[in-house]
């Protein structure tokens, strides 16, 4: 490695506890070998750009991560303790958050139904349950303006709210909840570059609270302005992980597309 | 407050509400139909249109919800017929093959021993678990619902069939329950007469007992769907199944249910057919499960799921009541009262690009 690196950056997160370390990973769907023992570890209060080509295996990955896939072989350690992560569920209760592009949010229900949705703030009645649709509102706004998501009422149908909006409601209700780790798949691949400067603020503002962040994209420029470090991911296997300033935009564009080795 | 901030708030209003397209379509045309319509503005008319919609309005709730969580079920026709023969066989311990069975079996009828508690638990009953059947089968083979229903809807009808021996069923009693569940309003008739119809003037008023439990329902259902976490759970699954999953919504327990309560309903709508004909025959019913998916569909609700509510399925089984009853006493050269679902036809697409405008505004 020797013209990628311009300068020897200090590690601000060296001393910082591991929040997730995968070793050796490895996924075969038959005999294609889309994960070829990837090593992946995410610090305490960083964001991390996972990035690579289409096909690279950085969805595989996550998904390995967030218990969709089971690797073939490998180590999850979430939190100090070795983890399996056989469903989605299983991602959740560890406090894995994951906003999936298309998979975040119902457009057709209020912003305050989409927050709490699966954890209801309910009064039984009997075998039913009360939805308490006052407080769960109140909440909602009180929540999203903590972090700095104003919003003009938590009845509008987030089905009439920009993509930017969508991606700070669920950014939010991970932040409300407690995440110990966020995943944003593609967050601003469909976005407008003031919307998009507006959900990395969101990013900051989850670093910022001591939430660890991955950010999986292909858009350099993008994780250029919010990242911490980068991971590069390459025909299944880890180019390598850098610290911000370590690499200028081309060279990460150059790391992604292989047109340099390491 | 001036009045464009309240023409801000009204237009909100109807924006967020799946009921505002439908009830706007139905004042408009009940006016419409009030002052134009030869006899129309008549009680007789009235209670003629309410009356009508009782059994399939019953039906149409459960419709609803299934197409508020993406469902279909075409298969309620026989549960409403299942449900009127053990119903009506037990009530009246009729000299039957249910009634035979059953007491073969040692439960507690026999023939001239009716037993209404029994014959009301077994008409809301076995409906229920054919609605559960459906469901079970969704899940597991995760074929469309569309598909299962309309081949359990041949199936239901086989055993309706064969519970029936093949024959109508043709009660002459009349045990005090018909008259609870669908017999004459006779407090509320009395009273119409009385206030408001002037001496003299012929008219008539029919309302019947079956009307009050269709109000009650959709306050029952409107309420479960708007206010409780199972109802959330249906918006959610209908929405985006996907996404109500990712966050930890039991979506298949949730559909499951909805098929059960629909089968509840469909098989309380054919005690009340029951009450009000005392006979019930193989085919009863069939189509009313598109008469639903019409009026739900009127009614605002989303064919895709998601979208919406039980009063306005109410609202749109109306609006195409009041349409017949228009269409008919207008008397129509090409237009008979057997030719009446050409009018529905009509109704359901105008109604769809109306509903569709509205939630478009509110939505994107």
């Amino acid at each position: 490695m020797t013209e990628a690196v311009l300068e020897k950056v200090q590690d601000p997160f060296a001393d910082a506890p591991v929040v997730v370390d995968m070793k050796n990973i490895t996924k075969r769907f038959g005999t294609v070998e889309a994960l070829r023992g990837v090593d992946f570890q995410v610090r305490a209060g960083e964001v991390r750009a996972l990035m690579g080509d289409n096909g690279a295996g950085k969805s595989t990955l996550i998904k390995v991560l967030t218990g969709v896939h089971t690797p073939t072989s490998g180590q999850i350690i979430f939190d100090g303790e070795e983890v399996q992560v056989n469903s989605p569920a299983d991602a959740r209760e560890l406090g894995i958050e994951t906003c999936y592009q298309d998979l975040a949010l119902i457009p057709l229900m209020s912003i305050w139904r989409n927050f709490f949705l699966g954890r209801e703030m309910v009064t039984n009645v009997g075998p039913v349950k009360w939805l308490q649709r006052r407080k769960m509102a109140e909440q909602c706004r009180d929540s999203l303006k903590d972090i700095g998501i104003h919003i003009r009422s938590a009845e509008e149908k987030v089905g009439k709210m920009s993509g930017g909006e969508r991606q700070s409601i669920a950014i939010g209700r991970a932040i409300h909840f407690g995440a110990k780790l966020l995943i944003l798949d593609e967050p601003t691949s469909a976005l407008s570059v003031k919307e998009t400067n507006k959900v990395l603020d969101y990013i900051r503002a989850a670093r910022d609270r001591g939430l660890p962040v991955i950010f999986i994209t292909h858009n350099v420029n993008h994780i250029y302005q919010v990242s911490d470090s980068y991971t590069i991911i390459r025909q299944g296997q880890s180019v390598g992980t850098y610290l911000k300033g370590e690499l200028t935009q081309q060279d990460i564009a150059d790391l992604i597309t292989g047109a340099r080795e390491k | 407050m001036n009045t464009s901030s309240l023409r801000v708030r009204a237009l909100r209003l109807f924006e967020n509400s799946p009921i505002a397209g439908p009830l706007i379509t139905l004042i408009v045309i009940y006016i419409l139909s009030f002052f134009f319509v030869p006899n129309f503005a008549t009680w007789r008319t009235l209670s003629g249109i309410v009356t009508a919609v009782s059994i399939s309005g019953i039906v149409t709730i459960g419709i609803t919800l299934l197409m508020i969580s993406g469902e279909f079920d075409l298969s309620l026709a026989p549960m409403i017929a299942m449900s009127g023969y053990l119903f009506g066989s037990v009530s009246v311990g009729a000299d039957n093959l249910i009634v035979n069975t059953l007491s073969g079996w040692g439960m507690p009828v026999g023939i001239g021993e009716p037993n209404i508690p029994f014959a009301f638990a077994l008409g809301l009953l076995v409906p229920g678990l054919m609605g559960l059947v459906n469901g079970l089968i969704l899940v597991w083979t995760n074929i469309p619902s569309f598909i299962v229903t309309l081949g359990t809807r041949q199936i239901y009808r086989g055993l309706v069939w064969i519970v029936a021996g093949a024959e109508l069923l043709q009660v002459l009693d009349e045990p005090a329950i018909y008259e609870v569940l669908n017999g004459r309003f006779v407090w509320l008739n009395d009273f119409i007469k009385a206030n408001f119809i002037a001496e003299g003037v012929r008219d008539r008023v029919n309302f019947r007992t079956a009307t009050i439990w269709l109000f009650v329902l959709v306050g029952l259902y409107q309420t479960l769907l708007v206010r409780t976490r199972f109802g959330n759970h249906l918006f959610a699954i209908g929405g985006n199944d996907g996404a109500a999953r990712a966050q930890g919504v039991r979506s298949v327990r949730a559909r499951i249910m909805s098929f059960v309560i629909s089968g509840l309903l469909a098989g309380f709508a054919g005690m009340v057919q029951f009450s009000q004909f005392k006979s019930v025959r193989v085919a009863e019913q069939t189509g009313i499960e598109l008469t639903a998916i019409a009026g739900a569909v009127v009614g605002g609700a989303l064919l895709t799921g998601g979208y919406g509510s039980v009063w306005g399925a109410l609202v749109g089984v109306l609006l195409i009541s009041v349409l017949r009853s228009a269409v008919i006493l207008l008397k129509l050269p090409w237009v008979p009262a057997d030719n009446f679902p050409a009018i529905v036809g009509v109704t359901i697409i105008a109604s769809v690009v109306f509903n569709n405008w509205l939630r478009t505004r509110s939505t994107s």
